[in-house]
């Protein structure tokens, strides 16, 4: 889809125009964790759309009208309606658009999907943390914790016996869990899983997922972007490119 | 079907029966901001439904069973599905039952009120309809409702002095029937709070006899 690995837009650029019909529109940074998740769906729902990635470390002034918070992922239809929140952007995408439903129809199933999603929130500012610390050495504390909330999902899958979060074939809560799941390899962090066998078979068995290993990314990119990103270096979110 | 004025159940209590047929069961408290949430969402809808009240302070063993951290609100259905977080409780009841939707239909619409709720604690300012929703009452004014009820009781009403909007607003649910039917006598609010913080253990059944 266009604009995936296009550069992003930083201070002083042109706002983009309104969006075609037919069309909606993601403002995205090709390694930010949350607006995978929105990509995720687009990409598994097939939905037409298009991608402007946003310099996140030199942010163009347009782009608080798109998002007082000034963060990605937002989206924008050809109303000109703006959507932000990864999850409520991924929600609205499956309620809005026709074909595979992500999230299930019954009332209940629906419920236990989001209080998985609640057992998970601890995980992203714990990587956050966990990026952020100098001393890497230092950080047995953060992989315990990280350890600690892998098993409350190793736990949700021993129960359900099945393979993914929402049962036997992928769905919605399996693509919002996996973006930092991805991440363990860029970071070392694998030995956080080790203790999780049914999480790993889980991980091995989302990456032969069409849209996952189509948005799949290269590790030695993602590791260019953080060292960057560390240094706030407005070449970050460019890297690679 | 048994109202909230029901003394909270404590360590050693019997765990209670299974869910009756036709009915939700919600465990809650009466003074819980969170719970009000689901208990006023059951109400706007008319579902049939019996309150179990915790007593926070002094849980029973029995309720880690229904919820990991024995947290409130927690529904209970008749076929033994639990579910718990405030706002995931009352999707699942606007989903599983008929009647008024309190969410409205349009995605946008939905969209528009997550992230309102979202921004909770930054409300700077809003569009000019007398709810959060439009013109009528719907789910997001019920989800912010307890808070602002609170206010009063808690002596902080000055902070939407300088917010008409909010203060109309506030007027404006105080003349819905279903938040009126759920109020708490602000004598009753304050009792339990000056029992609260000094860690009574009664202080969840004050006001009761």
């Amino acid at each position: 889809m266009s604009g995936l690995s296009a550069r992003s837009l930083a201070k002083g650029s042109a706002p983009p125009g309104p969006v075609p019909e037919g069309l909606i529109r993601v403002y995205s940074m090709r390694f930010c964790p949350f607006a995978k998740r929105t990509l995720l769906v687009l990409k598994a729902k097939g939905i037409r759309h298009e991608v402007i990635n946003i310099n996140l470390k030199n942010k163009p002034e347009w782009f608080f009208k798109k998002n007082p918070s000034g963060v990605v992922p937002v989206l924008e239809n050809s109303k000109g309606q703006l959507i932000c929140e990864s999850a409520i952007t991924c929600e609205y995408l499956d309620e809005a658009y026709p074909g595979k439903k992500l999230l299930p129809e019954d009332p209940y199933e629906k419920a236990c999907q989001k209080m998985v999603f609640e057992l998970f929130s601890k995980v992203p500012s714990l990587v956050t943390s966990f990026i952020r610390r100098q001393n890497k050495e230092d950080c047995a504390d953060l992989k315990e914790d990280l350890q600690k909330e892998f098993s409350k999902l190793e736990e949700v899958l021993t129960n359900k016996k099945t393979t993914f979060f929402g049962g036997n074939s992928l769905s919605m809560i399996d693509y919002l869990i996996w973006p930092w799941l991805e991440r363990l390899e860029v970071l070392e962090l694998n030995e956080c899983v080790d203790h999780a066998p049914k999480l790993k078979l889980w991980m091995a068995a989302m990456r032969k997922d069409p849209a996952v290993s189509a948005l799949l990314i290269d590790v030695k990119a993602h590791k260019g972007f953080i060292d960057l990103y560390l240094q706030n270096s407005p070449e970050a979110c460019d890297y690679g490119l | 079907m048994p109202g909230d004025g029901t003394k909270a159940l404590a360590k050693g209590s019997c765990a209670p029966g299974p869910v009756p047929e036709g009915l939700i069961r919600i465990y809650s408290m009466r003074f819980c901001p969170y719970s009000h949430r689901t208990r006023l969402v059951l109400r706007a809808k008319g579902i049939r439904h019996e309150i179990i009240n915790i007593n926070l302070k002094n849980k029973p063993e029995w309720f880690f069973s229904k919820h990991p951290f024995g947290q409130i609100p927690v529904l209970e259905t008749s076929q033994c599905q639990l579910i718990y977080e405030s706002v995931i409780a009352c999707e699942y009841l606007d989903d599983a039952y008929p009647g008024r939707k309190l969410y409205p239909c349009d995605p946008y619409e939905r969209a528009r009120q997550k992230m309102l709720l979202e921004l909770f604690c930054k409300i700077l300012d809003y569009e000019n309809t007398t709810f959060f929703g439009g013109d009528c009452i719907s789910m997001i004014d019920y989800l912010l409702w307890p808070w602002f009820e609170r206010l009063d009781v808690y002596g902080i009403a000055d902070c939407v002095s300088h917010t008409p909007g909010l203060r109309l607003w506030i007027a404006a649910m105080k003349q819905d029937a279903t938040v009126r039917a759920l109020l708490t006598d602000k004598c009753v609010f304050q009792g339990y709070l000056s029992l609260y913080f000094r860690n009574s253990p009664s202080a969840f059944d004050y006001g009761l006899c």
